[in-house]
């Protein structure tokens, strides 16, 4: 188990280096000139020059390329160009939000997808079936932008239940959460309606029900476990679906997290902030790949890692 | 949620003297501040925070004159070549120390130190050639050749005074803790979500009514909205042509309309052929119908140029603007060897998303001239990359006829009219991107440069955009409108031409008044 943590966080360093180097080039592909962008349309020669000098921007690709990886291996992200505090302050600043954002909205998901999954599959063909398919499919198909301008002016504006826009406490989080989460609720409630009807025909289901235990104890015990393999799948995934939709959610609801953080970098071309964002989202989806795939091993003991 | 709560609670203790406010005042920007140190401080949410921390000499009011704020008089030379300040005496910085001479030394040389490159160094830099203080309350700014508009300078915010101690002791900390001597002071800021503003009880000038300010960064228009509909922010900016109408309905919200110093143009790239030719230039621009531009794409939410710059400037005269006439524009173009059989064809650069409907102002302005017989070409570039292009040296510039818009942030028209008309400052050296240039009209703009006379310079000014309009060397389009929301129980909150917003001056209405 150990030798298997550790080899795996081994292939993740390969990785890494491709995300550092496809962000660095893209970044630096597209075209614009980020002095030029800082400095506004009518910076004086003078001016670019000083803040190309300034951040490095005057060196070839190759030096700031070499630059930036040596600077990352020793924990140093960079200078941000707009707000000029290093790139680790500003992503530990922006990051615990989106953090407290995606797990509000995992648990939203979780809450909702898994029981109505559930239960759509203890009852095909229902009514009940019928309703949470079809809420699922609003669901997944609803944009997260429309969705949270909706709730906005239903649930702040007209009924005042919440407030519109900001963090602080929890009731900031119900709307965004619920905006970011519905999505990912959708996709989980069908999947886990798919997995627990595969199951259920199962012969060892008829089994167990015909030795006489409880439907509960069925549901739960046998079937339930069995067919959580592909929903933990999916749900690891959806962490990175969700940390995409955080950009959307955060600007609909002011949410001072990593999404606003990187649109704001991308518009004003401040490339550390880009790359150290873009690293550090990937660094998450790779540590959550990683939980998941031993998650498999506690939920399916014939799973073994050697 | 909270405010209302506080809102009640006041309401409830029966405040009725308004003397000491002790709300807090929202006001919802569209993003966060990027810096809150002064010359930092560039685009218009950081700007609008820093100027209730930090004054800078003199005062650019919203009706466009320049007024001494931290100096109490100043003087030129005979050869106008040294400006000396006397600053108003017993003025202390936030941090206890005093506002002197050798704190307005340290911040005019940080602002042009290549070491902090900063985008606003060119105000002073090669326009102040050293600074002398003879004693703590002079200061004295020798200038290499006279230059009048220095003072309209001095009102930029960049050019704020800031303490020097915290400077020195914050070192890279300070943008976030910025030190001046307005009326408020900085309490915190929590990154991407507000900051807040206290008070200075020990103010020199009129101390503000209400105890708080807190600026909350909202990109999103809708929520902005939202949150003054709801009381949860009683100022919104950037109000969407589409809210207005329901907006003002609502009584207890005005939503304001307030010009801004920001012109929008296209020009003609002179190097390029037809556009040498005046009659060419004059004919796209009797083709195109600014008004209905104004009213139908940006929803009435702008003002149609009736000179070079918008008024509200030091130096704007109203010279006019060639009216929408198709007959004459066919003529012109008939003139210059244009026809049916011959089009006119060009390509039209628009940015998009850089100005208030940009896109949709040139596909108007597309198909207005196709009526006329001439066939544009829409061509959209990143911002970046648009930029880049336009500011190409002559023979590298592609661009024929583009749009751009250009903010007097000064608010002097030295500003708005040198960089752009001047022959000097051809691209990449100056903003005049489509190469014009009248040996006349240089002149006259270096004279204003060097008179001192305020209505000396206002005629010069006038006779130069007259040459300007003559030329024809943009299509004078419109300036843009900025419209704010704000809620009813708040008075005497300032929408400034030059994007920023005043809240020193505010108090919020007692129930009896509204």
């Amino acid at each position: 188990m150990t030798t298997y943590i550790a080899r795996r966080l081994l292939t993740v360093i390969p990785t890494l280096l491709g995300v550092l180097l496809a962000v660095f080039l893209m970044v630096r592909l597209a075209p614009g000139d980020p002095a030029q962008l800082l400095a506004g349309e009518f910076a004086t020669p003078e001016t670019l020059a000083d803040i190309r000098q300034r951040f490095g921007l005057d060196q070839p690709w190759h030096v700031q390329l070499a630059l930036y990886a040596a600077n990352v291996a020793r924990g140093d992200l960079g200078q941000s160009v707009r707000t000029r505090k290093p790139v680790s302050y500003e992503l530990s600043q922006y990051f615990p939000n989106t953090l407290r954002l995606t797990l509000g909205a995992m648990l939203v998901a979780l809450l909702i997808g898994i029981p109505a999954g559930i239960l759509a599959a203890l009852r095909p063909g229902t009514i009940f079936d019928l309703l949470a398919m079809l809420g699922a499919l609003i669901g997944v198909s609803m944009p997260v932008f429309w969705f949270g301008l909706m709730a906005i002016l239903i649930f702040s504006v007209q009924l005042g239940w919440f407030p519109v826009a900001g963090t602080g406490t929890l009731w900031h989080l119900v709307l965004p959460a619920i905006t970011l989460g519905t999505g990912t609720a959708a996709i989980l409630a069908r999947m886990t309606r798919s997995a627990m009807l595969e199951v259920l025909s199962q012969d060892y289901i008829r089994t167990a029900r015909a030795k006489g235990l409880a439907g509960r104890v069925v549901v739960f015990k046998h079937a339930l476990r069995n067919a959580l393999i592909p929903v933990v799948t999916i749900t690891g995934l959806q962490f990175g679906g969700l940390l995409e939709g955080a950009v959307i959610t955060e600007t609909v609801f002011a949410w001072p997290g990593i999404g606003q953080l990187l649109v704001g970098s991308i518009l004003a071309r401040d490339y550390p902030v880009v790359q150290g964002a873009v690293l550090l989202i990937a660094v998450a989806f790779i540590l959550i790949n990683l939980v998941v795939d031993l998650l498999y091993g506690a939920i399916d003991p014939r799973i073994r890692y050697d | 949620m909270r405010f209302r709560l506080l809102a009640a609670l006041a309401l409830g203790l029966g405040l009725s003297v308004g003397l000491a406010q002790t709300r807090t005042l929202v006001i919802a920007q569209g993003t966060d501040p990027t810096s809150l140190d002064a010359p930092l401080a560039t685009d218009s949410p950081s700007a609008t925070v820093v100027n209730h921390v930090v004054e800078t000499l003199f005062n650019y009011t919203p009706e466009g004159k320049i007024e001494p704020l931290l100096v109490e008089r100043y003087s030129f030379s005979s050869d106008r070549k040294v400006l000396t300040l006397t600053l108003r005496k017993g003025i202390k910085f936030h941090d206890g120390t005093e506002l002197n001479a050798e704190a307005v030394k340290f911040n005019l040389e940080r602002l042009v130190s290549q070491e902090l490159a900063s985008s606003f160094a060119f105000l002073l830099r090669g326009r102040v050639s050293a600074i002398e203080t003879p004693d703590p309350l002079t200061v004295r700014l020798r200038m290499p050749e006279p230059f009048a508009p220095v003072l309209a300078h001095l009102t930029h915010s960049s050019t704020g005074i800031q303490s020097p101690a915290a400077i020195r002791r914050l070192g890279a900390g300070y943008r976030d803790n910025p030190v001046g001597t307005g009326p408020y002071k900085f309490d915190r800021w929590q990154k991407g979500q507000f900051v807040e503003l206290v008070r200075n009880d020990d103010y020199w000038g009129k101390k503000p009514a209400i105890e708080r300010l807190r600026f909350l960064a909202v990109p999103e228009a809708t929520t902005r909205m939202a949150l003054v509909e709801t009381g949860q922010a009683h100022v919104a900016v950037r109000v969407p042509p589409q809210d207005v109408q329901r907006l003002s309905a609502r009584p207890e919200i005005d939503v304001v309309t307030t010009p801004s110093v920001r012109t929008i143009f296209l020009y003609f790239n002179q190097t390029k052929k037809p556009f040498d030719d005046v009659r060419v230039r004059k004919a796209i621009n009797h083709a195109i119908n600014k008004e209905e531009i104004v009213r139908f794409v940006l929803g009435g939410f702008g003002r149609a140029s009736d000179a070079p710059i918008s008024p509200g400037i030091f130096g704007y005269t109203k010279i006019g603007s060639y009216d929408y006439n198709p007959d004459l524009a066919r003529q012109l173009l008939a003139q210059a060897g244009f026809n049916a059989q011959n089009p006119l064809r060009f390509t039209l650069s628009s940015p998009n998303g850089r100005y208030l409907q940009d896109i949709r102002v040139a596909e108007a302005i597309q198909s207005q001239l196709r009526a006329v017989g001439v066939q544009a070409q829409i061509q959209t570039l990143e911002w970046g990359a648009y930029l880049a292009a336009s500011n190409q040296p002559r023979e590298r510039n592609e661009f024929q006829v583009a749009m751009l818009g250009w903010g007097t942030v000064t608010g002097d028209a030295d500003y708005g009219l040198f960089g752009l008309f001047h022959s000097s400052q051809h691209a990449p050296n100056g903003f005049n991107r489509g190469f014009y240039a009248n040996p006349r009209l240089d002149r006259i703009l270096e004279q204003a440069r060097v008179a001192t006379n305020p209505q000396a310079r206002q005629q010069l000014y006038r006779s130069a955009m007259q040459i300007i309009y003559n030329d024809a060397p943009w299509v004078f389009l419109h300036a843009e409108q900025q419209v704010t929301a704000i809620r009813r129980e708040v008075q005497g909150f300032v929408v400034h031409p030059t994007e920023r917003l005043i809240a020193s001056g505010a108090s919020f209405r007692t129930s009896a008044e509204r």
